[in-house]
């Protein structure tokens, strides 16, 4: 298990740095007029407003103190003297933006924000605080959920068919829709104020453990609910598929003949096999753990990563969105380690690859 | 069966025990989109930080929302202004009243400091730098410890305000060892190399102590002598201001307006979706929506439903123009600008973008500035026949494959701009498809470019659009357009390519001239300047919408952002709705 863990890790090692330093130089190689516009009122025409040589000083300064003007990666093409036909190139050394980064990395620093000089790793972890509560009571809802509705799926009735087509409406429906109507069904006074209608409400630090969890719970709930009816119809879906094809095997009849009841064939006996193709799908959603749901964060005005991350795309945070790149690739990778574990503990006859 | 009743009954007992959120009648609760990001007074990111930042701090001077005007606010009265040479000296006599939360007065030590963190080296000071980087001296008086006078080139009205606008530190608090006293405000202006100044060890301290307050986001490390205090800021929460209990501006007799803080306690809650705070404010979570979309103000105002809330309305200065990048060949004649300008159906756009709550205007100045405002000059209507006619005089034929022209030098020109905006503007797409449409009918293909908005900005300063729509902004109190029109903006914010030296000298006239008759004559000639030439045309002024709930009074909408003031609200007892 240790050979293969480490194999898979080293394995895996080489795409997530290739994807993040992909994405560095893509990104650094885009626009930053977002970055140095925020202060200096485009389109004002009253105020007194620097003036264009200012502004340039201004941008210049802004540039130096991100470490924007340094050169980008260890070469880079030469400058229109040296390029004369063929495109010649210049190597830059150590001192560029991409060694400096990655200097960092090594070091577990991924930089400060551009908007507010916070360290990247202070705001990912603040994030991830609101998120994975709401993510992993997700998932555990919708694991409980599948759960529960597994021994109605295995039997051919109306119930099983009417259950699918909701789930399938559901899953047709876009995730805002979800939200919405959740929102204007369970949080409105004209219907039914059940749950507050955004935000984790006031932190008190004279709380209680018990009154946090109790007002976190509180406010998660209808976010909660969302994500897991939102998660709901692809898990069961895949499971009842593979419960069907599972049912058609003669242990199945050799069980039912033993005068086995049909809810025990099935978790006891038939629910291990189908659900190595589930597995697959269920380590899909570890990612999904720590990214967030953007949609959700947005209407229940939640502060989690999936938020941050979105706001760090618009103002061209780009420290922010690496690092949060980052996490969610070593998360993927990790996912995936565990789907080819997990699915060599429901069925020991498969190899783990080496 | 079971365990679904228990799920539900568990589900009925955690809403049934959890802690109902407490609420004072006298906080007032305003929503925002978004967070501040960053409360640094140096740096003030957005309209929400430079709200909080007014709050917490105060400047020299201040605006009277009802007034339109600027008002002495930390000063007596407004300063003295006098010539001398191509200098304007500007003196300020501080309020004796004003001190600090520690009951140290304010100085003009204190506005000697401020002036110097902003052109320090080092810091995140780059926007202020550009921005109050014209001043370039100032003379604490000798005799009087809070007097001073301020020094700067230049004659512009606009000078006089942005020399008093912009919030007082205080030195006891960020420079206790006085590193900065030794260091010259003209040394720190000619200082813009990032490493010069670890040369000089005052610096270096100062700004070691200054990043270790960690201001951007823990703005309650520096207490300003504004009438609040930051008590709670969480990221894409909340911000929650409460009113200092000994606030210098209470003892000020027969106070302003702009030194009276009535409510305690002002909650900024941030709520990202439009949906979702139209819904908070029905439920009572929030008082203030402020800058509501047009759709949801209608429908809520004409919602019989929604009997405990007032809705305002105020004109605002921001408008929304179409300008043409004169630099393109098609582009160059005034009289094709003239003709495409006629393709705007602008009453039907006020209709469709703004759900008729705009305001058209015949060029850049507001209907509402009285003398100023060019009334005789006709709007703009939706004239196909009258865009045609142009085009011809302008040279353009009609043929099989578009409009086209031949040149100068022989080459033929075909009509097909594209016009460009930033995407996910729903107004913006709005005005595109509409004018698209309509030259469609007169055998003009329209392409339009929607544009991110990073990339947008750059496309206008390198000049590679056609057509393009973008918001102005203005205020009622000074008139500048040499950002948006005068020649020596091109590739910066005169995104036109516009600027010749009659309308640049026009422009400079308009900005230095001190007699409001004489600047009402010149506004009206540059409006009907911009009206021959057109390389922008004004399609309409924005309204701003604020609803709130009925317990609020001596609230104004105002047209300047945010749109409303704060600090002058009050709010009757709970339970109390006004008639």
């Amino acid at each position: 298990m240790g050979h293969f863990l480490l194999h898979r890790l080293l394995r895996t090692f080489p795409a997530v740095w290739g994807v993040v330093s992909v994405i560095f130089i893509i990104s650094r190689l885009l626009t930053q007029e977002q970055v140095l516009n925020h202060r200096f009122g485009e389109g004002e025409t009253g105020s007194h407003v620097a003036s264009p040589a200012q502004r340039q000083l201004a941008e210049l300064q802004i540039r130096q103190r991100l470490g924007l003007t340094a050169p980008l990666f260890y070469f880079s093409a030469a400058p229109p003297p040296v390029a004369g036909l063929a495109l010649r190139w210049q190597w830059n050394g150590a001192h560029n933006q991409y060694h400096n980064w990655l200097r960092q990395l090594l070091h577990a620093d991924l930089g400060v924000s551009f908007r507010d000089d916070q360290p990247v790793v202070s705001l990912l972890l603040q994030s991830l605080r609101y998120t994975l509560p709401l993510t992993i009571g997700a998932a555990l809802s919708c694991l409980a959920l599948a759960w529960l509705l597994t021994p109605r799926l295995g039997r051919k009735s109306r119930g099983r068919s009417l259950l699918l087509t909701s789930l399938y409406l559901i899953d047709a429906a876009p995730l805002f829709v979800v939200s919405l109507l959740l929102l204007l069904l369970l949080a409105n006074p004209e219907m039914v104020a059940l749950f507050p209608a955004y935000g984790l409400g006031r932190e008190d630090p004279t709380a209680t453990w018990l009154v946090h969890f109790q007002t976190m719970a509180y406010h998660l709930a209808l976010p909660m609910l969302t994500l897991t009816l939102a998660s709901l119809p692809a898990l069961v879906v895949q499971l009842d598929a593979a419960l069907n094809h599972e049912l058609r095997a003669d242990y199945v009849l050799t069980a039912r003949a033993k005068g086995l009841p049909d809810a025990l064939v099935i978790r006891r006996h038939v629910l291990r096999n189908a659900l190595i193709p589930v597995l697959a799908l269920l380590t899909e959603l570890l990612p999904s753990l720590v990214a967030g749901s953007v949609v959700v964060e947005m209407i229940f005005s939640l502060p989690g990563m999936g938020r941050l991350l979105a706001a760090a795309a618009a103002a061209h945070d780009y420290p922010v969105l690496l690092g949060g790149v980052l996490t969610v690739a070593l998360v993927r990778v990790w996912g995936q380690v565990v789907a080819d574990w997990l699915s060599f503990q429901a069925d020991p006859r498969i190899r783990l690859p080496l | 069966m079971r365990r679904f009743l228990l799920g539900i009954a568990s589900v009925l007992c955690l809403v049934a025990c959890s802690p109902s959120p407490s609420h004072q009648s006298s906080t007032i609760r305003i929503r925002w989109p978004r967070d501040p990001e960053n409360l640094d007074p140096l740096v003030a990111p957005n309209s929400h930080a430079v709200e909080i930042l007014n709050l917490l701090h105060c400047s020299l001077l201040s605006i009277d929302y009802n007034q339109k005007e600027f008002v002495p606010w930390l000063v007596e009265a407004m300063p003295v202004v006098r010539q001398r040479d191509s200098l304007t000296l500007v003196t300020y006599q501080l309020r004796s009243e004003a001190s600090w939360d520690n009951g140290l007065p304010v100085l003009a030590s204190d506005v000697v400091f401020t002036l110097k963190v902003m052109n320090c080296p080092g810091l995140p000071n780059e926007a202020s730098r550009a921005q109050y980087g014209f001043i370039q001296n100032i003379e604490p008086d000798p005799a009087d410890e809070r007097r001073f006078t301020l020094s700067f080139r230049g004659r512009a009205r606009e000078l006089v305000h942005s020399s008093g606008d912009y919030p007082i530190l205080p030195e006891h608090q960020l420079d206790p060892q006085k590193h900065l006293r030794r260091v010259s405000l003209a040394a720190l202006r000619a200082d813009t190399v990032p490493n010069k100044r670890r040369q000089q060890p005052d610096i270096t301290a100062f700004v070691q102590r200054y990043q270790r307050a960690n201001l951007n986001r823990q703005p309650e490390n520096l207490a300003g002598c504004g009438p609040y205090r930051l008590v709670d800021w969480q990221t894409d929460r909340y911000v929650a201001l409460q009113r200092k209990a000994n606030w210098w501006g209470d003892r000020v007799k027969a106070a302003p307006p702009q030194l009276q803080a009535k409510p305690a306690a002002i909650d900024y809650e941030i709520i990202a979706d439009e949906a979702t705070a139209v819904l908070a404010l029905r439920r009572g979570d929030i008082d203030i929506y402020p800058m509501m979309p047009a759709k949801d103000f209608l429908a809520l105002r004409q919602n019989k439903a929604a009997t405990q809330l007032s809705f305002y309305t105020a004109d605002s200065y921001e408008m929304i123009a179409a300008g043409f990048n004169t630099r393109q060949p098609e582009l160059q004649d005034a009289r094709t600008r003239q003709a495409l300008s006629y393709l705007f159906d602008i009453p039907g756009l006020i209709q469709a973008s703004q759900q008729g709550m705009a305001y058209p205007s015949v060029s850049l100045v507001s209907p509402a500035a009285g003398e100023s405002y060019h009334d005789s000059l006709p709007l703009l209507t939706f004239n196909t026949q009258r865009a045609q006619d142009l085009l011809r005089s302008a040279g353009w034929q009609q043929q099989a494959q578009g409009w086209t022209r031949r040149v100068a030098n022989g080459t033929l020109q075909h009509l097909k701009p594209s016009i460009s905006y930033r995407a996910g503007n729903p107004a913006y797409e709005a005005i595109a498809l509409q004018f698209r449409t309509a030259a469609a009918k007169i055998g003009i293909p329209v392409q339009p470019r929607p544009t991110e908005a990073s990339l947008f900005t750059e496309h206008l300063r390198t000049g590679n659009v056609e057509l393009y729509l973008q918001l102005l902004s203005g205020n009622p109190f000074t008139y500048n357009f040499t950002p948006i029109l005068h020649s020596q903006s091109i590739g910066w914010g005169n995104f036109t390519g516009f600027g010749t030296a009659a309308s640049d000298q026009l422009i400079e006239a308009i900005a230095t001239e001190g007699d409001p008759k004489r600047q009402a004559h010149l506004l009206r000639k540059f409006q009907y300047l911009l009206r021959q030439e057109c390389p922008l045309v004004v399609l309409y002024f924005l309204q701003y919408r604020l609803a709130a709930t009925n317990r609020l009074t001596n609230l104004h909408a105002t047209g300047i952002r945010p749109g409303y003031e704060a600090a002058a609200i009050q709010s009757l007892p709970a339970g109390t709705i006004q008639p």
